[in-house]
């Protein structure tokens, strides 16, 4: 798993691929060069059929029949060559850019939303792949067939050559032209179908809003300015699209009538041979589409060089928590000691943590209570190091984890984060996502029994595809007590040596939160168990308890000790009794209505 | 998709019997292709699909009969230019006579430049009719999911929606880009070829025809390869960037678990197999167009070959040359159409399945007795629920058995514990959802017997989480006119004593709003929602109070607010906080679905109950909100 990190700059990749890249560009010698051979022949041919040698001309034509085939076997080679180099370069930087996100930590994330990495890693890429496919084999081979084409033209006629060259620059002026406006065009064309798309979703996404003030009308009126604006920047294009062949066609003819008009005067005054004129013309039509060709590559270089700088800004982002290189000796046992642990996000920030200190024994067990923003989540995040954790402040098995590798630390504190995101793909796959491979037998036997231990078991079953319906963004919607209940099945499965919790029964009713917590005290004997909750019945289940305001450690002991030293820990103890009776009296009430209705 | 339908509930046993006899991978694999849209193989034309799609396409029908009209033209002139060729040829080789040489070289450049013209209008033209048409089938989508139930939007994610509107009426747009009339007129000129390589010579003709039925199948082998490749790159390509966008979104999880070399792995797989179908449709691609480049040259070659065999004249022979590479063009052309109709046809295909859905919001039901029937008393009453039952999914009840009533200018509180069913009142009286039983009045007629309009008119919502549309602040606030009245905006914001906080702020009250109003406070959103209502003025005002704590400041502006707002209206309020309950007239106390009590503060107190005790925990709470404060 440690293999030689992929090299991410323009040059080191060319360098992998100079293989590939000279080999490619030998071939397009080679393809040239048999083209000129052919032109040769076709003068000669020519000359000889006209001057009545028949038979010469038949062999002619039989020998240059072959030459093709052979042309085709070099020109598909060296397109093959480049153009792979160019796949294989982007399969690799893309390759390199995940590895590299992975390594970036919260500070960049804030920094660059992930739509404008989306863009860096589609519209970029492709722009470079296009630097290091199409520009290079296209510049490459347009020296080429230049040079091919124009030694056999010059030794034909030069006056000629240069009469049927005129309408060669114009003609790549014009793609230039048309590459550039079409480049515009189809971005402005990308951001109006974008706008439409946000538009789109806005309105559905207020939709009881919309409801409610029969904004129905009002919405469809805004969506057609949107459609409308999509409309006209699709016909621009189709007009672009539409005009670039007849403006490019009728060029080419323009140079035709040219090589005919002169060319043909020419060989009637004798100043060339029939042969030579039919050479020409041939050696003419060939050398249209490199040029042009050329006008596309002129601004992909540019694109492509400016594209690679964006990519750049992500592959030499630095990340913000490296790893440690002292490896324990022993295997982790799961003692976590917090050490007057402060931290701010940014240096001018205010303290979220103000001198935390904290000690789990080996498989003891703590909860960590407060309000909203007391900095609970903050510290959770700190101890497997998701966020920069100061040095000196952490300690596993009384080794600081920041001399730890990152991989040993993550491995040992497994912070299962209150926010319950799941992935795109099946129930299983989800909370079995700490495994490597979840399509066993076995597997999916402990993917259930943890569904079963974090009691969303019943409702996977009801699923309209069971453990293998798909949730996530755009999957089966759940919910929200759902999800968390299944991104509580995938940290129970996960099983690391120290499991922090973070209000994992937020949103479930008493019945699951009682059944869910039993588990909890189940795994606390099997490893240590940090519990961020507000609810005082979780809470109490723990050997000790910090309560955390405003970054600080307001209280700490047992639940008995702090309900006796009264304080926000009673506090939350008395509202949340007051709440369970009101559930129990509210539940009896309803009964009670219900019976008398019926 | 539909959850509503839920099966009768097999037995746990059963289903897990049921889930051990298909092997995981496979199935899990199913399903995932089937959740990324990756339909197989679809077939290229449909014509029922076609018939539904014809009533958008009619209105703009003209550019398409234009477009087929000149299809013919073009066709005719392409097929014309070997013929003026080979005239100049001969011109030069046999009676070498310059003037014809240069008079037909210019008569290819007008046939040319005609051509191109004529083929630029052609294809503009179809375009034309395309996109219009395609921009009013996205209107009618737009529209229809505006008509839908608000249930409906309870099921759906709205991501797919949005792709419906966008992405797969574009692939049906392929149709008319690049689609279904062209493959009609690569078929004319396959035809014209034919047609005239026969009459030119019929003798090289057959020679001809021996050696084409291989360079058709050639042609179509490396097209179909290339079919498959571009399949796969476009469905990899989706995954790709999925893939990669979760990444991004579930950074800390895949962090946190340690799964970097994991996930690593996985993309891989994907960016491998989108890598090499690359590499795949890369060695077609080439192989085609040097295929096309070999032909053309072996075709001067054999020029030589006839010329030495004294065969035709050498025109003739350019002429038929020149057949033979354009019979190419068609026979490739038709292949690559292939797999656009047939994407064309699967986003028609989704498209219309959503179109299928008949979950219309609200209709007017016009034959309901009317308002005649109403008792006098009852006129009085600005709303009224009878015997309502309510449940969101089967068997699941929400409400049971709710009567309750407001008389016009009267304010009315909710409360009750989260799940109590308070938003779920709210909804009904707007119709938003039908009750299973029972009777909704407003303004003493039943709500079915109101155009949808009209009854929403009746009312201004605050919700809870206010959702602010991206815009300006004053769009936000004069949200249902196109042309927002500014003074009464100002107006609006001033009552709810907003207008300095927004005026405050950089651009004034034209704010850009971010999506879903994430540049503004909770307490921010609420007195733009605030002075949405006011600016609507409707009769009957429903208020869900925001449980987010505000600072002090934002909290009087909202309390001062909310006085100006009930103002001459008939409220109700589902409150949160203590000082709005005890300004009401009335209190409903909601339990599971139940009215358990109802009355004044005082009267509710003294009966010491459950509202009493929810007071007292409220009291706490505000207490300690006010201790953080």
């Amino acid at each position: 798993m440690k293999d030689a990190p992929i090299p991410t700059g323009l040059l080191a990749q060319f360098r992998r691929h100079a293989k590939s890249y000279l080999l490619g560009t030998a071939l397009l010698a080679v393809y040239q060069t048999l083209t000129y051979a052919f032109d040769r022949g076709l003068w000669y041919g020519v000359d000889m059929a006209i001057g009545g040698h028949q038979k010469r001309a038949l062999t002619v034509g039989i020998l240059l029949a072959i030459v093709p085939v052979v042309a085709m076997g070099v020109r598909v080679l060296s397109r093959v060559l480049i153009f792979n180099g160019g796949r294989d370069i982007e399969y690799e930087l893309r390759h390199a850019l995940l590895d590299r996100l992975h390594l970036l930590g919260p500070a960049f994330y804030r920094k660059m939303p992930s739509g404008e990495i989306m863009s860096r890693a589609t519209n970029d890429l492709t722009q470079v792949r296009l630097l290091l496919g199409f520009s290079v084999l296209n510049s490459v081979n347009t020296v080429f067939a230049l040079a091919s084409a124009l030694t056999i033209a010059l030794s034909i006629s030069v006056k000629l050559t240069l009469a049927s060259l005129a309408t060669l620059p114009v003609l790549m002026l014009v793609t230039r032209r048309f590459s550039k406006s079409m480049f515009s065009l189809t971005r402005s064309n990308q951001a109006v179908l974008g706008q439409m798309s946000d538009r789109v979703q806005a309105s559905l996404a207020g939709m009881r809003v919309v409801k409610s003030f029969a904004l129905e009308d009002v919405e469809v009126a805004s969506f057609q300015k949107v459609n409308e604006a999509y409309l006209d920047r699709s016909l621009a294009l189709a007009r672009l699209r539409g005009s670039m062949m007849p403006v490019t066609q009728s060029l080419s003819a323009v140079g035709l009538v040219i090589v005919f008009w002169y060319g043909g005067h020419l060989v009637l005054v004798d100043e060339i041979t029939p042969g030579g004129f039919v050479a020409m013309f041939w050696a003419m039509q060939r050398l249209a589409w490199p040029l042009m060709a050329l006008g596309f590559v002129v601004g992909m270089i540019a694109r492509g060089r400016a594209a690679y700088t964006r990519l750049e800004e992500i592959f030499q982002a630095q990340p913000d928590v490296v790893d440690g290189s002292r490896r324990p000796e022993a295997p982790v046992r799961g003692e976590l000691e917090v050490r007057n642990l402060c931290f701010s996000y940014r240096d001018d920030a205010p303290l979220v943590l103000d001198g935390v200190s904290f000690r789990i024994p080996a498989r003891g067990s703590l909860a960590l209570v407060g309000r909203t923003g007391s900095g609970k989540s903050t510290l959770a995040s700190l101890l497997p190091r998701l966020l920069p954790a100061p040095r000196g402040t952490i300690f596993l098995d009384g080794i600081d984890v920041c001399d730890l590798p990152l991989e040993v630390v993550r491995q040992a504190i497994g912070y299962a984060q209150q926010d319950s995101f799941l992935f795109s793909t099946t129930v299983a796959r989800n909370i079995g996502f700490s495994l490597d491979d979840t399509d066993t037998p076995e597997a999916q036997q402990r993917i259930r029994s943890r569904a079963k231990d974090a009691q969303v078991l019943e409702e996977t079953l009801r699923l309209p595809d069971g453990f293998h319906t798909v949730v996530g963004e755009r999957g089966v919607q759940l919910s929200g007590g759902q999800k968390q209940r299944i991104a509580l099945a995938r940290a129970l499965m996960w099983q690391p040596k120290v499991l922090v919790l973070d209000d994992p029964i937020s949103a479930v009713d008493a019945r699951t939160e009682a059944a869910i917590l039993d588990t909890i005290q189940r795994e606390a004997e099997r490893r240590t168990i940090l519990l961020i909750t507000h609810r005082v019945a979780a809470a109490q289940r723990c050997d000790q308890i910090v309560v955390l305001d405003g970054g600080h450690v307001v209280a700490h002991g047992t639940h008995n000790e702090l309900l006796r030293q009264g304080g926000l820990y009673a506090r939350f103890a008395e509202e949340q009794r007051l709440e369970g009776e009101i559930v129990t009296l509210g539940e009896r009430e309803a009964a009670a209505a219900s019976a008398g209705a019926a | 998709m539909s959850q509503a339908k839920i099966a009768p509930r097999p037995a746990i046993e059963e289903v897990l019997a049921d889930l051990s006899e298909t092997t995981p991978t496979r199935r899990t694999e199913e399903v995932l292709r089937e959740f990324h849209e990756e339909a197989d193989i679809v077939k290229a034309y449909d014509a029922r699909l076609v018939a539904r799609l014809w009533p958008f396409v009619r209105p703009h029908a003209r550019g398409l009969y234009l477009a087929l009209g000149l299809l013919f033209l073009t066709a005719a002139a392409s097929l014309v230019r070997p013929l003026i060729m080979r005239s100049i040829i001969d011109a030069g080789s046999i009676a070498r006579n310059p003037q014809a040489m240069v008079k037909g070289a210019w008569l290819l450049l007008a046939v040319v430049v005609v051509e191109q013209s004529l083929s630029f209008v052609q294809i503009y033209s179809m375009q034309m009719a395309g996109a219009r048409a395609m921009a009013d089938l996205r209107a009618h989508v737009f529209r229809f999911l505006h008509g839908l139930r608000l249930g409906f939007f309870d099921r759906q994610p709205i991501g797919r929606l949005v792709t419906r509107v966008t992405n797969d009426v574009d692939a049906v747009n392929e149709l008319f880009a690049s689609g279904a009339l062209n493959a009609v007129g690569d078929l004319v000129r396959l035809f014209g070829i034919v047609a005239m390589m026969l009459l030119l010579d019929w003798r090289l003709s057959l020679i001809a025809f021996a050696a084409l039925p291989p360079v058709a199948l050639f042609v179509n082998a490396i097209r179909h390869g290339s079919r498959k490749a571009y399949r796969d790159i476009r469905t990899k390509t989706a995954r790709l960037n999925a893939f990669l966008n979760e990444q991004v979104s579930g950074m800390a999880i895949v962090q946190a678990f340690g799964r970097e070399q994991a996930a690593s792995q996985e993309f891989d797989e994907t960016n491998r197999a989108y890598r090499d179908a690359n590499f795949r449709s890369i060695k077609f691609e080439a192989t085609l167009d040097a295929a096309i480049d070999m032909v053309s040259s072996m075709c001067v070659a054999l020029i030589l070959v006839a010329a030495g065999m004294r065969a035709s004249s050498i025109g003739t022979v350019v002429a038929f040359i020149a057949y033979i590479r354009q019979f190419f063009e068609p026979i490739s052309n038709l292949s690559q159409r292939y797999t656009l109709m047939q994407s064309a046809m699967s986003g028609a295909e989704r498209v219309f399945q959503l179109l299928d859905h008949t979950e219309t919001d609200a209709p007017a039901n016009l034959r309901m007795p009317g308002i005649e029937v109403v008792p006098v008393e009852e006129r009085e009453l600005a709303f009224q629920l009878d015997h309502v039952d309510f449940e969101y999914k089967p068997g699941v009840p929400v409400l049971h058995q709710i009567t309750l009533s407001a008389k016009r200018g009267e304010k009315i509180a909710i409360v009750g514990a989260t799940g109590s069913g308070k938003t779920t009142i709210a909804s009904l009286l707007l119709r938003l959802y039908e009750p299973t039983a029972g009777m909704v009045r407003v303004l003493g007629r039943d709500v079915q017997s109101y155009e949808r309009v009209q009854l929403r008119r009746q009312f201004a919502v605050v919700p809870q989480d206010v959702y602010l549309f991206p815009g300006t602040i004053v769009t936000n606030v004069a949200v249902g006119d196109v042309v927002p009245d500014r003074a009464k905006v100002e107006e609006a914001l001033a009552c709810v004593s907003g207008l300095d906080l927004f005026a405050r702020r950089e651009g004034g009250l034209d704010a850009k709003v971010d999506e879903r109003g994430a540049n503004f406070s909770a307490g921010e959103r609420q007195l733009i929602a605030f002075a949405r209502a006011l600016y609507k003025n409707p009769p009957i005002l429903i208020l869900d109070e925001a449980t987010a704590s505000v600072d002090s400041d934002t909290e009087s502006r909202l309390q001062r607010a909310l006085s100006v707002l009930m103002e001459g209206r008939t409220a109700l309020i589902i409150a949160h906080r203590l000082s709005t309950i005890r300004a009401v007239d009335r209190i409903v106390v909601l339990s599971n679905g139940h009215v358990v009590e109802q009355g004044s503060h005082d009267e509710l107190l003294a009966k010491n109950g459950l509202y009493a005790k929810l007071y007292r925990l409220k009291s706490t709470q505000d207490a300690e909100r006010s201790s953080v404060a």
